[in-house]
């Protein structure tokens, strides 16, 4: 499959370019394979098992989520016994909730490989409970919590309210 | 393995799951009003006039990252189509989060109910159950 190469958005603003919808069983796949790689990394502290979780997400945030390794993952091994889906997701709102986790992902990495053990533990639990919202309630918390987000930056950024308009899908 | 590690990891999915339990008992419900729409009324915040027979506005605000935005969009359009007196808007949080500051919204979608003065009449967060919605709006809409 060849696509075309999408520059990579900044940071924290989803890409504008329309992906196609993505099977909602896929997105419960991999909160539940992010929830228990985030679980590891609380268990065992390594700031390198982080690092890779923020890789993960950044791909699927900025790559497009056709490259996101978990979905790879599912289209290959899990997609094919289950059939086809019976619904569609937008792709917009998975991809806005992957580059939250991918910020979380990002300090909690900073914290464990730079010894400040305690904000690397609490970035992992924002992330983690996150993730488990999306695999257990299907809940996309990052995506709830988008109005609060917009309403901070626009209060306490600087003056911001035209120059934020790739993030209007 | 980490002690600390694993107490967090306990807490975090304890509290995950209150938190999910309690967001899945209130998505869709119909909740009081917090009547914070400011000396303008909704009307005003959604930039729309009401009409000669429009009796209730539905504000809705959405985010450009929110499935369940999209479902209740669908949803309001088609219950303000058969509704005479109902009058849908729905506001992006994006473009408008002076709106959403008014309103104290925390979560997308909340949709908004206001009466013929502004005033607010009720408040649904996530996608509304729609007989709940209609048999609440019933009163304001003369139904």
């Amino acid at each position: 499959m060849s696509a075309p190469d999408i520059p990579p958005p900044p940071a924290g603003v989803p890409a504008r370019a329309a992906e196609p919808p993505v099977d909602p069983r896929g997105v419960r796949f991999n909160a539940a394979l992010t929830t228990v790689v985030l679980a590891l990394v609380l268990l065992s502290g390594s700031g390198w098992l982080v690092a890779a979780q923020a890789v993960v997400f950044a791909l699927g945030a900025f790559a497009g989520l056709r490259f996101a390794p978990y979905g790879v993952l599912f289209r290959a091994l899990v997609a094919p016994r289950l059939g086809p889906p019976s619904t569609s997701e937008e792709a917009a709102p998975v991809r806005f909730s992957q580059t939250v986790g991918f910020v979380f992902a990002v300090v909690a990495a900073a914290g464990y490989l730079t010894g400040l053990t305690t904000l690397g533990l609490i970035a992992t639990a924002f992330a983690l409970a996150a993730a488990f919202l999306n695999a257990a309630f299907g809940f996309c918390l990052g995506c709830e919590m988008y109005a609060l987000i917009v309403r901070f930056r626009s209060r306490f950024g600087p003056g911001n309210q035209h120059t934020r308009q790739g993030a209007t899908a | 393995m980490s002690t600390m590690g694993l107490l967090v990891l306990l807490g975090t999915l304890a509290l995950a799951t209150v938190a999910g339990l309690v967001l899945r008992a209130r998505d869709g419900r119909v909740r009081a009003a917090r009547g914070a729409a400011g000396p303008a009324g909704g009307w005003a915040l959604a930039g729309h006039d009401p009409g000669e027979h429009d009796q209730v506005l539905l504000l809705q605000v959405s985010s450009p990252v929110c499935a369940p935005c999209r479902q209740t969009a669908t949803l309001l359009t088609d219950l303000a189509s058969r509704t005479p007196a109902l009058v849908h808007v729905e506001v992006d949080a994006a473009e408008h989060p002076q709106v959403a500051g008014e309103l104290g919204i925390m979560r997308t979608p909340t949709v908004v109910a206001f009466d013929r003065s502004g005033a607010e009449l009720l408040r649904v967060s996530g996608v509304p159950r729609l007989r709940e919605l209609e048999s609440a709006l019933a009163p304001a809409l003369g139904a």
